[in-house]
């Protein structure tokens, strides 16, 4: 391990690729099945913990946090050779690629604090945005934040918090100014789940998995420190973390998505070469799943390039979120329909497994605003339409 | 719009195609077209970076509608040091399962290059064939079609039959991406300024989403044509083809939509870009098609290579 990975993209690829290949302490990783998401968040921050000990998660973020330096291409490219290796892009990574780049960005101290708990995998964070009353709508946030001395007094509630019951911290976007301030209201915080009015409970998805919470606060106090930018900063800072939603995820979940598709290629290949036949229609679908795949990852390479040289990427990442969803369903409702009756009735980890995300791939074009929110920003923004009638 | 290649800078690219799109007003015909780019000075661009002028010379071709040879020339570049030296002109027959195609008329022609989308190479002599016009879905495309083909002497041209493929394929997907582009730059047009219910149609959510999916589907085949580009190999062209094919197919079916009435009708542009599109799909594998061979390969155990490295 030299700085040189830092500064030499490739190298830090090739070295990563050997070492994927030849490291058998990750082999445990390739074949594991969860019967909980509990339990897979805990086993693949472990595997964290693995990456962190050989440097290699710790390239793309920034020294003083904990990391070795380089950007956000070495982030990319780690989650393409895991997936490429056959591994799991370990689970806290995706709130990590969301929540790291802004606390890094706008509050420094607490990067350099929290960071590198986050990257050995001790710790990972929820994003506290949605509510019962503001889903894509993020300007209508009720949860309040009331200054009291060097405090602030947190009292409301979020919903749908990815990984929110089982997170150490929790990144809230709330409302420090009055309820009808919409955007320019808001303020983003970190705040510790063990304090004192913070509760939560998780949420099943319909596949039986807790992959969100609800939180609830009632008067809690969080100190003024744990501010992320400055108080009424919240949506500017909300909008440079939906940069990191929208196009590193989007990187990200293309990445799982070719190896699991992959998967998908050789589950159905056994079938044929034991006499099975396919569906109609399978290869075509097949080819054109792969083909929005590969173009997805086209795109996202893209705006990838323009976050590691520094660039806003503005709204044109929500083409990145709308491909990204488009492929998503697409590789699931695959898997769905070719392998047909065993999808459905078969109890098997592996097909539990397809099925389970089956489930969270429809929150493809859900989370991080709909798939309808990221329609009406590219209508406005970027073919600059008239603004849509309101009633 | 920015071209899918970027080794221009912005103002250059907008120079270029202001002066193809003059190229090509003035000149409906082949010949006009070739002279004019001679003038223009074009080989001198397309050698300073192949993969932007090419791009931007097949974009603006679309645009226009035009007619020419230029993807001849394309697929004769790649091919012609693998080839027995000719003596006269020669052009390319497009052979597919059920039509073979040529892009213009045989008046001056002597010698045809048979190429079918697999990359097989032949060559027949052009006085041994009919060709009928076709008069098909796209009747302005003033491309011909010959049903009897004799049977061509096969040629070992190595991988120069698939890198021809290959290059024609980008182009054709660089013509596709332009003739959308129009497609949605009218659409947008058409309906910010017509007035319905007393509002314009483009503030109406249902005709600003079917904009949107227009747009994300145009600038994700430009992404897989620079993907191809950027590779220059066969599968990412076949990609990139297939991307392309499948944006012009839910383009057009939105924008159709988006016109109402006025876009079946003969008077309106529309359909012209609605059938060139069509055309230029099939052209050596249509989406559909090529969807299905790329599938059957990955079913037969082909890696699932991942194309775009960071």
């Amino acid at each position: 391990m030299t700085d040189t990975f830092a500064a030499d993209l490739d190298s830090y690829r090739t070295a990563l690729r050997a070492n994927l290949m030849r490291e058998s302490s990750l082999h445990a990783w390739r074949t594991r099945h969860y019967a909980t998401t509990e339990e897979r968040i805990a086993d693949h921050a472990a595997l964290m913990g693995e990456l962190y000990r050989q440097g290699w998660n710790r390239y793309g973020w920034p020294v003083a946090a904990g990391g070795a330096g380089g950007d956000e291409r070495h982030r990319a490219v780690l989650y393409d050779e895991l997936a490429a290796a056959g591994l799991p892009i370990p689970t806290p990574h995706l709130l990590l690629e969301t929540l790291g780049p802004p606390v890094s960005r706008f509050a420094p101290e607490l990067a350099a604090r929290y960071l590198p708990a986050y990257l050995r995998g001790e710790e990972w964070w929820g994003q506290g945005f949605s509510e019962p009353e503001a889903g894509s709508d993020l300007a209508s946030l009720r949860c309040r934040a009331r200054r009291d001395g060097d405090n602030y007094v947190l009292s409301g509630q979020k919903l749908w918090t990815s990984h929110g019951a089982t997170a150490t911290r929790l990144v809230c976007l709330v409302r420090t100014g009055t309820p009808e301030s919409r955007h320019r209201g808001l303020s983003m915080i970190m705040v510790d789940v063990d304090t004192p009015g913070v509760s939560r409970r998780p949420i099943a998805l319909a596949s039986g998995d807790n992959e969100l919470a609800e939180v609830f606060f009632d008067d809690a106090i969080v100190p003024a420190s744990r501010l992320i930018g400055a108080e009424g900063q919240g949506w500017a800072i909300a909008m440079y973390l939906l940069q990191y939603e929208r196009a590193m995820y989007a990187w990200m979940s293309a990445a799982d998505a070719l190896r699991r598709l992959r998967e998908l290629r050789d589950q159905l290949s056994t079938r044929l070469a034991a006499g099975g036949t396919l569906p109609g229609a399978a290869a075509q679908r097949l080819g054109q799943c792969y083909s929005q795949l590969i173009t997805l990852r086209a795109r996202s390479a893209q705006t990838v390039r323009r976050l590691a040289a520094g660039a806003t990427v503005g709204p044109e990442a929500s083409v990145d979120k709308v491909l990204l969803g488009g492929a998503e369903i697409a590789l699931y409702d695959l898997s769905r329909d070719l392998l047909g009756p065993e999808f459905v009735f078969d109890d098997t980890a592996t097909v539990a497994q397809w099925r389970s995300e089956w489930w969270y791939s429809r929150s493809a074009t859900i989370l991080g605003g709909s798939a309808e929110v990221q329609r009406t920003i590219i209508a406005d923004h970027v073919l600059g339409l008239p603004k849509e009638a309101t009633v | 719009m920015t071209s899918a290649v970027t080794g221009f800078d912005a103002a250059t690219i907008e120079l270029l195609a202001t002066s193809l799109r003059e190229v090509f007003t003035a000149h409906p015909d082949a010949q006009g077209v070739a002279a004019a780019l001679d003038e223009l000075g074009w080989d001198e661009v397309s050698a300073s970076d192949p993969a932007a002028a090419t791009t931007l010379l097949f974009t603006e071709h679309g645009r226009a509608l035009a007619i020419s040879r230029l993807l001849d020339d394309i697929v004769l570049r790649e091919l012609t040091p693998a080839l027995p030296a000719g003596t006269g002109n020669r052009a390319v027959l497009y052979c597919h399962p059920q039509h073979a195609l040529l892009l213009g008329p045989l008046d001056d022609i002597t010698e045809l290059v048979t190429l079918d989308g697999a990359g097989n190479v032949g060559i027949i002599a052009a006085e041994s064939v009919s060709a009928r016009p076709i008069r098909g879905f796209d009747p302005g495309s003033g491309w011909l079609c010959i049903d009897e083909i004799p049977t061509a002497r096969p040629l070992l041209v190595g991988d120069a039959g698939q890198r021809a493929v290959a290059a024609a394929r980008r182009a054709l997907c660089a013509e596709i991406i332009g003739i959308c582009t129009t497609a949605l730059d009218s659409a947008v047009a058409h309906t910010t300024s017509r007035i319905q219910y007393g509002r314009q149609l483009a503030t109406f959510q249902a005709v600003r989403h079917r904009l949107a999916e227009s747009y994300v589907a145009v600038e994700a085949a430009r992404a897989a044509l620079a993907a191809a580009w950027a590779d220059g190999g066969v599968w990412t062209a076949r990609l990139a083809k297939l991307r392309a094919g499948q944006a012009q197919a839910e383009l057009m079916r939105h924008t159709v939509q988006l016109f109402g009435a006025m876009g079946l009708s003969q008077e309106h542009e529309l359909h012209r870009r609605v059938t060139r599109a069509a055309a230029l799909d099939l052209l050596l594998g249509g989406h559909t098609a090529q969807a299905d061979e790329v599938g059957a390969a990955l079913l037969a155990g082909a890696d699932l290579i991942r194309v775009v490295e960071i």
